[in-house]
């Protein structure tokens, strides 16, 4: 008697464990799959793979996992509000604190990506004000110093790296950039004061002589005509010619600040792209 | 016995998890649902891709027109139209594919190898639509410089209540409200500015006028004057004021011509857009 329990013991055990695993088989198998052509950068077929997981997973199982990975997967395309929505979409069947921050920082990380720097800083204000995150305050301003740099504001990087870590690379290669950049205001404020002098500041020394040049000419000119009294004329060079000159100056000034500090923090970018080891977004 | 009625057991039940845990994602006839769920969640690419997998077998006229469909939404018009020209006659939506076929001649801007392919094809084997077809045919005339035909034949295949846009269209393209280079050129020449102004460049022809004769009066003033090389200064700048207003009349009626040109094509767009190109909008997903 006791034989025949004991075997009907092990058959239950077998029917229960065989019945359990094949319920999980298939889905676990395409999962997998997914992950593997993931792992193997085939983004296409990854988000296909896991979207027919996900349309024939009925209980909702992957629903986490599945949006997750197409959300990443979009974000390898370069297709960053679909990967912003699928994020979404894991962010609202994560079902733990982990899983809600990493679908939030994931989101965060596209919105630095694709620029959208105010909406990345709101969302880290966000996860900075919920208590449910206070300890991972360092994460969060790590990601605000890349947001501000995304941002091109290299000081407000600096300072927020700095309060990770004094010695924090980045918070060096912010406050280098923030050194390297033209001061656009002080670039228009020079050409004010002696034309061509922005242009001068910001390295273009011939256009800088060029405009004033043409402002010394002009204002000669003007002046001359002022002396000897021919009114008019002084009136139409200097309305012509002269202010045309000098406000043509000014703005020369602003955009080759402007230009040069794009070429600046394009460069900065770039190396962290390509040279910086640590996290990006 | 008790060993085989439980080995019975644990063969069924398993079979019966295994159909509601184990699923073929590969069958066709899951391939087919999922990919009718990327057809209905705008993924047409995809869908297309999931169709195409399916052998010629399991293929419906519904999955071949919208595997076609898939194509011409996703702008790959090259595969669109050979899908839409593969669909036989026999299919249910063979009609249907004709017109589409013609929508994606209009998408390429290919306006010839739409007639073509209307008076050659689509008036001989399609059966139905052959009122949007011509609509379609005489809406290409408003896209090219070709002879247009005769206004009452062109408005014979629309509507009453379209009659009057149509109408207003057909005007237009006989007779733009082009402004002629040469002649803002010449008005230029005569009074600057004034090309400009023929151009509906107001501003700009008050200022060239402006400046032409302000600079053109100091060079006079200075020649009055005596002053000979700075009046010949000024005569050179007034020279340049003058010769810039010429050619630049001349170019913005140019601008002009492009921009309405662009603005009529454009407002053609939205209203085949509108009109979804005469094409009844099919039902898959509802």
């Amino acid at each position: 008697m006791n034989f025949v329990i004991n075997r009907k013991h092990i058959a239950t055990t077998i029917l229960l464990i065989s019945s359990a695993s094949f319920a999980q088989n298939s889905f676990d198998a395409q999962f997998n799959f997914a992950k593997k052509l993931y792992s193997n950068e085939n983004y296409f077929d990854t988000v296909t793979e896991l979207k027919r997981l996900l349309f024939f997973d009925e209980k909702g199982e992957f629903n986490y996992e599945a949006n997750m990975l197409i959300g990443k997967s979009y974000k390898q395309g370069a297709k960053f509000s679909d990967a912003i929505r699928y994020l979404t979409l894991a962010e609202i069947n994560a079902i733990n604190i982990d899983e809600l921050y990493n679908t939030r920082i994931e989101i965060i990380r596209i919105n630095i990506l694709r620029r959208t720097t105010r909406r990345a800083i709101n969302l880290l204000d966000i996860l900075e004000t919920d208590e449910r995150f206070t300890d991972r305050s360092d994460e969060i301003k790590y990601w605000r110093g890349w947001a501000y740099m995304f941002a091109d504001d290299w000081e407000q990087a600096a300072q927020t790296f700095a309060e990770i870590d004094t010695t924090h690379v980045l918070k060096a290669l912010a406050e280098e950039v923030d050194d390297d950049l033209y001061s656009v205001s002080f670039a228009k404020t020079i050409s004010y004061i002696i034309p061509g002098a922005g242009q001068i500041y910001t390295g273009e020394y011939i256009s800088g002589l060029l405009s004033l040049g043409w402002n010394v000419l002009w204002g000669y000119l003007t002046i001359n005509a002022f002396v000897s009294e021919r009114i008019f004329d002084g009136i139409v060079i200097a309305n012509f010619l002269w202010l045309r000159f000098y406000r043509g100056n000014l703005q020369n000034a602003e955009n080759f600040a402007q230009e040069k500090n794009m070429v600046i923090s394009n460069r900065a970018l770039n190396y962290l792209q390509f040279e910086y080891d640590g996290l990006k977004p | 016995m008790k060993v085989v009625f439980l080995f019975l057991l644990l063969c069924i039940t398993t079979v019966r998890f295994a159909q509601t845990g184990n699923i073929d994602f590969n069958s066709p006839n899951n391939i087919k649902k999922f990919a009718d769920y990327l057809y209905c969640d705008d993924d047409y690419f995809r869908a297309a891709i999931e169709y195409e997998r399916l052998a010629d077998i399991n293929r419906s006229d519904t999955i071949e027109f919208k595997i076609a469909l898939s194509y011409s939404y996703i702008k790959d018009y090259y595969s669109a139209i050979q899908k839409f020209s593969g669909i036989i006659n026999s299919s249910v939506y063979f009609n249907e594919a004709k017109l589409e076929e013609m929508k994606v001649n209009f998408l390429i801007n290919d306006f010839a190898g739409l007639r073509s392919y209307f008076k050659n094809s689509f008036i001989a084997v399609v059966n139905k639509y052959q009122t949007e077809g011509e609509k379609l045919f005489n809406f290409s005339y408003l896209f090219t410089d070709d002879e247009l035909p005769s206004k009452d034949e062109f408005l014979l295949p629309f509507d009453v209540n379209e009659e009057e846009k149509i109408s207003s269209f057909y005007d237009w393209k006989k007779e733009p409200p082009y402004k002629k280079g040469t002649l803002a050129g010449i008005m230029s020449a005569v009074i600057p500015g004034s090309g400009k102004i023929y151009a509906g460049e107001t501003g700009d022809g008050i200022v060239s006028f402006l400046t032409t004769t302000v600079f053109a009066f100091i060079a006079y003033d200075n020649f009055k004057a005596g002053h000979t090389t700075r009046a010949w200064i000024w005569t050179s700048v007034a020279a340049l004021f003058y010769a810039g207003n010429v050619y630049g009349s001349v170019a913005a009626a140019q601008v002009h011509n492009a921009k309405i040109t662009f603005e009529f094509n454009d407002g053609l767009n939205v209203y085949l857009n509108k009109k979804n190109y005469y094409i009844t909008k099919y039902e898959f997903c509802d």
